[in-house]
């Protein structure tokens, strides 16, 4: 496909306008960081609370407790963030949805503007000025491309503000990577002609945020690929965020997963457990469908994978896997009825458009088929009618339905003795070793105070990870954690004191041992009494564990799946 | 959608574009028509094909990303049976670009703008013009004035919509998704205005 076409023809002027409002705006627009930027109350979208923080530590003043279940979590996260005053279409309609699509607003105008997150607050707006974490998207002409809270066109003066200071050191011939501003970190990544900025008081690492640029950047490319850069070859000052219309809950989604999904700092995918004949079966007619002409098909369920196919050499990145995800799972549309759309794998190719055809077998479950051909609908839609077939034939839809419920890994189910179990039944549980005098809440999850873990195969770019015990059932302690692997991840590998083999931390919350060997990444959380020589043994089991499991937790034996 | 038994008959001809043959079953009175929706993002296309496919109207309607595919069949009175093949296509810009491989080889297309919109009525006549120019010839073409239910924030008036599609040879018609006035008619009749098969 062609570039995409920035102003087709004589569409209506609308382009002009804004494009006159927005030099208007930024003429009185706010020109440095705002003296109050640094206020005592934060506004935390992804924890779903409002803290009032102060030196000694932080008290909770509102809380509201997240629906259960790991998909949900953070996707509410707006529920109790304080709605600008006038915002009020929004604030009865929270918490089902991402998408404020779901909004039904009285008022036609505001259709214009659907999956906008509290649109009407800018720069000027104290909650805008409260937001734990920002992220924003401009061009090097200080255009406003997105913006996670408010509207981009209102953050023109904002967007100047941010595309000064980077230019001011580009000019220089160097880079800037990032500022520190009282609790506030400024992190920035120049690609070409646009500029990814976040702006946050998370006390995640420098490294853990520019990663979480790269994606967004990923995720830009996904929908309009790099060769977007030629409009502002054509035309500096080319308005980028028109070309991204209906693509916020895209990027909102995205942001949500940097503190839910552990792909977005491992780099790995992760797999549905299933019975390895039941993978097999997916597997062999989706092989049968990439040797008739189709790039890559992939069956998966929400994010995690059920199969995956590449043609004779082709690969498939993890990251590409996830953006692909959150693009198809985030965009509601998909769920209607089956597409045509064309995206772009950034890791595959960044230049090129593939065409990807996306049916949902289920509400879960989806199939994409991904082509270079513009013209392949018929062809695929009759493919995917193949594959429904075989699937339903050898029950696999039915087999993906109960993993969701039941497959998954939980620590109470780490067996004593993980090679002489069968690998399919774990043992009811192992309370035997379960910490011994601890009170009836640290005592519950696996045995050794074991409450979670994250396994990466390095070799298959894949990993797994446990299911939450109820020591960390809420969403906050959930985060919490997230962020404490985060951080482990980063220290482990970082370039100037790294790579480090292993690593044993303590706080008041729990104990985080991770350990790094060339097949495998393990990063576990125990209670914060644990017992460092228990903690290693379990460590060992869980491994064992893992291996013992392997053929149905990952996805193998993909040979066109090497690099 | 479910699983559709019917194979499309594919006409690729090196053209690049989505089509498949659109002519009439030489066997019965059954026709096959490829349809196309194209108008502004929210003007409500993907509502005014669920509503006519599926019956239902979902507020929640989300923003639609490339194109989607649905069919719908339709008996009329006179025992001609249409199958409709649409193309719901996203009104996003970028998108734009890629409108000739759906309305290529349509046999209709639906043309939407929302009545409260005045933006959509002008992006309207932008798609109006483009058929012209590249569209097959003999397209069958409708304007559509959707959201009629908010007629007390109409800023599009009937007259006007009505002179222009009369000046460019189109059907017009008012309709509401949402309370499905005029939508069942409005299928039925672009179904009329399909050219029959010669009699055989
Ligand atoms: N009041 C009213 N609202 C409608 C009607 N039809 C659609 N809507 C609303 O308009 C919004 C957009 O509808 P869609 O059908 O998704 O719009 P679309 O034209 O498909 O938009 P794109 O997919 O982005 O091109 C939704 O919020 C609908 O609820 C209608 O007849 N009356
Ligand atoms: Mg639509």
């Amino acid at each position: 496909m062609d570039p995409p076409n920035p102003n087709p023809n004589d569409a209506p002027s609308l382009p002009a306008e804004s494009a006159a409002r927005l030099a208007a705006l930024s003429l009185c627009g706010t020109r440095d960081l705002p003296p109050d930027f640094h206020t005592a109350e934060i506004l935390d979208d992804d924890e779903g609370y409002l803290t009032s923080a102060s030196r000694g530590g932080s008290s909770t003043s509102a809380w509201k407790e997240a629906p259960e279940g790991l998909h949900d979590d953070d996707k509410d996260g707006d529920d109790v963030s304080q709605p600008s005053p006038r915002s009020s279409g929004y604030a009865g309609e929270r918490g089902s949805s991402l998408d404020d699509d779901a909004d039904p607003d009285p008022d036609p105008d505001q259709d214009w503007a659907r999956g906008k997150k509290h649109p009407h607050e800018d720069d000027a707006s104290s909650s805008w000025r409260k937001r734990k974490k920002h992220f924003f998207i401009l061009s090097n002409s200080g255009k406003p491309i997105y913006s996670r809270y408010g509207d981009e066109h209102k953050l023109a003066g904002f967007s100047a503000t941010l595309q000064a200071i980077i230019s001011f050191v580009e000019n220089s011939g160097d880079h800037i990577k990032f500022v520190r501003a009282g609790k506030h970190q400024i992190v920035f990544l120049v690609k070409g002609p646009i500029y990814l900025v976040c702006i946050s008081c998370t006390e995640e690492s420098y490294e853990g945020l520019r990663g979480q640029l790269e994606l967004m950047y990923g995720q830009l490319l996904l929908i309009l690929t790099k060769s977007v850069n030629k409009c502002f070859e054509k035309n500096p000052r080319f308005d980028m965020a028109t070309l991204l219309g209906g693509t916020d809950a895209v990027f909102l989604s995205l942001i949500h997963a940097f503190s839910w999904n552990p792909a977005t700092f491992l780099h790995a995918y992760t797999c549905l457990p299933l019975a390895q004949s039941t993978r097999q079966a997916a597997s062999a007619v989706l092989q049968d469908i990439a040797d008739s002409g189709v790039l890559f098909a992939l069956l998966m369920c929400e994010h995690k994978v059920i199969s995956l196919v590449g043609a004779q050499k082709a690969t498939l990145h993890p990251d590409d896997i996830l953006l692909l995800a959150n693009f198809i799972l985030s965009s509601g549309s998909f769920r209607t009825s089956e597409s045509f759309v064309p995206i772009c794998l950034p890791r595959y190719n960044p230049m090129a458009y593939l065409h990807a055809y996306v049916h949902f077998f289920d509400e879960h479950t989806y199939v994409t088929l991904l082509t270079t051909r513009s013209d392949a609908f018929y062809d695929l839609k009759d493919s995917r009618a193949h594959i429904q077939n075989a699937l339903l034939k050898s029950n696999v839809l039915i087999e993906v339905q109960r993993s969701l419920h039941e497959n998954a890994l939980r620590v109470e189910d780490l067996p004593t003795n993980p090679s002489s179990q069968s690998a399919s039944h774990p043992p009811e549980s192992s309370q035997d070793i379960s910490s011994q005098s601890l009170s009836s809440e640290m005592a519950i999850g696996g045995p050794g105070g074991l409450w979670h873990f994250i396994y990466k195969s390095i070799y298959l770019d894949q990993f797994v990870s446990s299911e939450f015990p109820s020591p960390i059932s809420n969403k906050k302690q959930k985060k919490g954690l997230y962020k404490a692997y985060q951080k482990l991840y980063a220290s482990m590998h970082d370039k100037a004191t790294g790579p480090h083999k292993t690593q044993f931390r303590r706080d008041e919350d729990y104990v985080l041992f991770c350990w790094i060997t060339q097949d495998f990444e393990l990063y576990a959380a125990f209670n914060p009494l644990a017992d460092k020589t228990q903690a290693i043994k379990m460590c060992n089991r869980v491994c064992q564990w893992v291996r013992d499991l392997e053929n149905e937790i990952f996805v193998y034996g993909e040979s066109t799946l090497s690099w | 959608m479910g699983c559709s038994s019917s194979v499309p008959a594919r006409n690729t001809g090196g053209l690049n574009t989505i089509s498949n043959d659109s002519s009439p079953d030489a066997s019965s009175k059954d026709l096959r028509a490829k349809l196309v929706l194209l108008g502004d993002s929210g003007v409500g296309k993907s509502c005014i094909v669920l509503r006519f496919v599926r019956g239902q109207f979902d507020p929640t309607s989300k923003v639609t990303v490339g194109a989607s595919f649905l069919s719908q069949t339709l008996a009329l009175e006179d025992s001609t049976i249409v199958k409709f093949e649409i193309w719901d296509t996203a009104g996003q810009e970028r998108y734009a670009a890629l409108a000739p491989l759906y309305y290529r080889g349509a046999a209709a297309a639906i043309v939407v703008y929302d009545i409260t919109s005045p933006e959509s009525f002008s992006k309207a006549q932008y798609w109006v013009k483009e058929l012209q120019k590249h569209g097959s010839p003999g397209i069958v073409m409708v304007l559509v004035g959707n959201k009629a239910d908010l007629h007390d924030n109409r800023s599009v008036s009937s007259q006007d919509a009505q002179d222009y599609a009369e000046k460019n040879n189109m059907f017009f018609i008012e309709t509401s998704a949402k309370t499905a006035d005029n939508i069942n008619q409005l299928f039925e009749e672009i179904a009329k205005r399909l050219p029959r098969p010669t009699a055989s």
